[in-house]
């Protein structure tokens, strides 16, 4: 991996009215790491995953992308920089068919001020091409809304993959997903290129041990822990706190 | 603006808001427990009017057209809640929507069977007189405004507070679905609310109809007004009613004198600027809305 | 259906009811049905334009008629103040008018959803209307713009009640065949996925608010060349182009004509408009009638006329679960 990080965070924090979701919160990723942040619910995570991606301000702080301070952009800003996220509960177009959620997903690079032309072919292509890559090719012409569970988590990878980014945060992917269909995704993930730089948050060790180079713990808005896969298992407070006894 | 003009003026403003805040109550409370722009306020407040038309012309009794109002349009909107809001439960939009309906039908109907000419209701006896307030005389009926509105507004505040229904109302409009699952009959307590804001219209209608007569278009007039107070005073509250009728009647009053022209201009771009910065009025409650 | 055969069936169409005059003048000395008409299109555009903020983005928008009156009010006042005739100064006035007014109204309404964005076009309507109500030098106040020139262009005089008819007639099928475009486009699609996951269109990289205000203008836009048409239409132009009444005309054909489909808006229109103008020759409660038919479509029939149609066609001939 290179040294220069594509995501720092620089003590960032959160509060809301009192509560501190977000405690000083510093993490360092490179380009090309895949990062897992584990860590009990409310610990933070997914309010930090909303700071990253714009869609919340933090009370203090700062992020950087790629060097650049983007610490108060707007979610479609961050989405523009090369921010994409696969959300922990699906947020899709649901009356729309799985080859028109991807198409918009792939269109907004174009820009969309282009009231009499159809989308291009090219998008066309691109999108079913990224059903494929996720597996539910046969299953473009269906609307999301009726798409199954495990599906529908893989047309919301679809959407997060067809922007092209070059930071992906991953939101418990496998939430709610039969072994199979976590196994499936797993290897979907572990397949990506290293021009990506992988976020992801999870409550499955199996899946986190699997793809992490690095795991961040986070417990009531702080880090807790920052290593290697074996370090974190080692880590004393982490076992005490998080991970149950787990043989050192 | 000599003195007693301007305490006259004060007065007219006060007494005004007094009436935007009896008018805007049903409104806010159906918004409070309901989550729906009841859009039929309007015709509700115009169907109070014109029912009192009719009892004082039979029977020349103010205050039982004051009684009888209410009753009748509060029967009107126990029906309706149950037979078409219900059914709607759920989807705000389209119970907004549903209210345009009801508005158009009470609204051609009123006109049809009471005519569209501009009619009025004489001052009750007792409250036809003027006193002496400093600066000239002043009407009666427009202090009866005033202490009808703070008499309603202390009433309110009484079964807010204090009462088994006020602590229900404040849990409805906190969480209505947490309140369903607690085994309150949530559709009783629904068709209730809003029979109760048609019958605030109603009597609010009532009271205005000495002052600003019985005519078609009066639904209009009292519907963008309603949502005036209830927007700029705060969604939903008690409270919010009572400010923004505060600062909408003496507003409205000054505006009308002070520069005519532009004195309705000016009080929307109040409420559009309110709306802007604090979407849920100046005490509203927040709410996670969609 | 094939495709050849909706296009030239969709051209028939359109040819048969620009040239509608022609054809019914044996019928149809007194042009009353060409006037209905007339006028069921004129809203039926008004009511397209609201569709695209009602269907295409979700903005259920209660004060369009805040444009309409606005482009009513400029083609009728600029031309005359001009002394111009021209069809092209009038459109113009119109247009630009319109669209100015809904982007500064816009500006501050797209940043509001659901139930706010709908007071807060109202509002602003009403204030568009307490303006055109004060503004006597220049609307004429509550008694209107009586007079309104009918406008030429080059060689053509819309003068004639056929003649104008065939231009609001024209003006449809171009406006239709317009949104058409729209809808079929990246951008309509767009819209959609504004209107359909607000969130996860921002996640993406689009700038929804700038979506939202651009389809707001377009619709503003629109309305405005309706409302030039119904002031040469009607020769008259007046507050109550401005007022709730009109905005709540045609949300109320959108809606019961189907929301978010080509045609529904204009087959509510007519609907609407021949409640409101035919049927008071039969019976006296025409807008109580408008009423309870709306009510009966908001709690039965959402989708409205084309959407229960289209339900029914489904119904008949079952086809694999695809995407709506």
């Amino acid at each position: 991996m290179n040294g220069t990080p594509l995501l720092t965070t620089h003590d960032l924090r959160r509060e809301f009215g009192g509560v501190k979701a977000l405690d000083g919160v510093s993490l360092s990723v490179a380009a090309g790491e895949r990062r897992a942040i584990i860590g009990p619910n409310g610990a933070g995570k997914t309010t930090l995953f909303n700071i990253l991606t714009g869609e919340l301000d933090p009370t203090s702080g700062s992020v950087a992308l790629a060097g650049e301070d983007v610490t108060r952009r707007a979610p479609h800003e961050l989405a523009r920089r090369g921010v994409a996220r696969m959300y922990q509960r699906n947020e899709l177009f649901e009356p729309l068919a799985a080859a028109e959620n991807v198409l918009l997903a792939v269109g907004a690079a174009r820009g969309p001020y282009r009231p009499f032309t159809s989308p291009q072919p090219d998008d066309r292509a691109a999108a079913r091409e990224l059903l494929a890559r996720v597996g539910i090719a046969e299953r473009a012409d269906v609307a999301a809304r009726s798409l199954s569970h495990g599906e529908r988590r893989q047309l919301e990878l679809a959407l997060a993959l067809a922007q092209r980014p070059r930071l992906l945060l991953l939101d418990e992917p496998t939430a709610g997903m039969s072994p199979a269909e976590t196994a499936r995704i797993t290897s979907l993930i572990a397949a990506l290129d290293r021009s990506l730089t992988v976020v992801i948050v999870e409550h499955d060790m199996d899946v986190v041990f699997r793809l992490a180079d690095r795991i961040s713990v986070l417990h009531e808005g702080r880090v807790l822990a920052d290593g290697t896969p074996a370090e974190v298992r080692g880590d004393r407070t982490v076992n005490e706190v998080y991970l149950g006894k787990v043989v050192a | 603006m000599t003195v007693e003009v301007a305490i006259q003026q004060a007065l007219n403003g006060i007494s005004f808001g007094a009436l935007l805040f009896i008018l805007a109550a049903g409104l806010s409370l159906i918004f409070g427990m309901m989550d729906v722009i009841n859009l039929a306020h309007g015709a509700f407040y115009m169907l109070g009017a014109y029912i009192a038309l009719a009892a004082v012309q039979r029977t020349g009794n103010f205050w039982l057209a004051l009684v009888l109002a209410p009753l009748l349009v509060g029967a009107l909107g126990l029906i309706i809640e149950p037979l078409l809001l219900r059914r709607l439960r759920g989807r705000h939009l389209d119970q907004v929507l549903l209210t345009i309906g009801i508005s158009l039908v009470i609204v051609d109907l009123v006109g049809l069977v009471a005519g569209r000419e501009i009619r009025s209701i004489p001052f009750p006896a007792g409250l036809d007189r003027s006193v002496p307030i400093i600066g000239g005389d002043y009407p009666v009926y427009r202090l009866f405004v005033i202490a009808f509105g703070i008499l309603l507004a202390a009433l309110f505040a009484f079964i807010h507070r204090r009462s088994r229904l006020g602590a229900l109302i404040r849990a409805g409009v906190d969480d209505a679905p947490m309140l369903a699952a607690l085994g309150v009959d949530i559709d009783r307590v629904f068709a209730t609310t809003f029979a109760a804001g048609a019958a605030l219209a109603a009597i609010a209608g009532v009271i205005a109809a000495p002052v600003f007569g019985v005519f078609p278009g009066m639904d209009v007039d009292a519907l963008i007004y309603s949502l005036i107070v209830v927007v700029v005073g705060g969604l939903g509250t008690l409270s919010g009613a009572i400010a923004g009728g505060a600062l909408v009647g003496p507003a409205d009053t000054f505006g009308k004198v002070l520069f005519p022209q532009f004195a309705l201009a000016l009080i929307f771009a109040i409420v559009a600027f309110v709306l802007l910065l604090r979407p849920t009025g100046l005490l509203g409650r927040v709410r996670i809305a969609r | 259906m094939r495709r050849g055969a909706l296009i030239a069936g969709a051209a028939v169409a359109a040819l048969a009811l620009v040239t509608f005059p022609v054809w019914t003048s044996e019928w149809e000395s007194s042009r009353y049905a060409t006037t209905v008409l007339r006028d069921m299109l004129v809203l039926a555009i008004l009511a397209l334009s609201l569709d695209l903020l009602v269907g295409s983005a979700g903005l259920p928008s209660l004060g369009h008629a805040a444009f309409f009156g606005a482009g009513a009010y400029a083609a009728a006042v600029t031309m005359a103040r001009l002394g111009s005739d021209e069809l092209l100064v009038g459109l113009g006035a119109a247009i630009v008018a319109s669209a100015l007014l809904s982007l500064v109204i816009g500006l501050f309404a797209v940043r509001a959803a659901g139930i706010f964005f709908l007071m807060l076009t109202l509002a602003f309507a009403q204030m568009v209307f307490a303006v055109a109500f004060q503004a006597t030098e220049l609307t004429g106040g509550s008694n209107g713009l009586p007079g309104v020139r009918r406008p030429r262009l080059l060689g053509l005089d819309f003068n004639a009640p056929d003649a104008l008819f065939e231009l609001v007639a024209t003006t449809f099928v171009v406006v239709v065949l317009l949104l058409w475009r729209i809808r079929t486009s990246a951008y309509g699609l767009a819209l959609v996925g504004v209107r359909e996951n607000e969130r996860r269109m921002r996640a993406l990289g689009y700038d929804a608010t700038r979506l939202k205000l651009s389809a707001f203008v377009l619709a503003g836009a629109i309305a405005g060349v309706a409302g030039a048409l119904s002031g040469w239409s009607l020769r008259f132009v007046s507050t109550n182009d401005v007022g709730i009444g009109r905005s709540i005309e045609a949300f109320v054909s959108v809606l019961i004509g189907g929301t978010a489909t080509l045609l529904g808006p204009a087959i509510g229109a007519v609907v609407v408009l021949y409640v409101e103008r035919v049927l008071p020759s039969s019976i006296p409660f025409a807008e109580t009638v408008l009423g309870l038919l709306f009510i009966a479509f908001v709690v039965a029939a959402r989708q409205g006329i084309v959407g229960v149609a289209r339900a029914a066609y489904a119904r008949a001939r079952p086809a694999p679960a695809r995407a709506s």
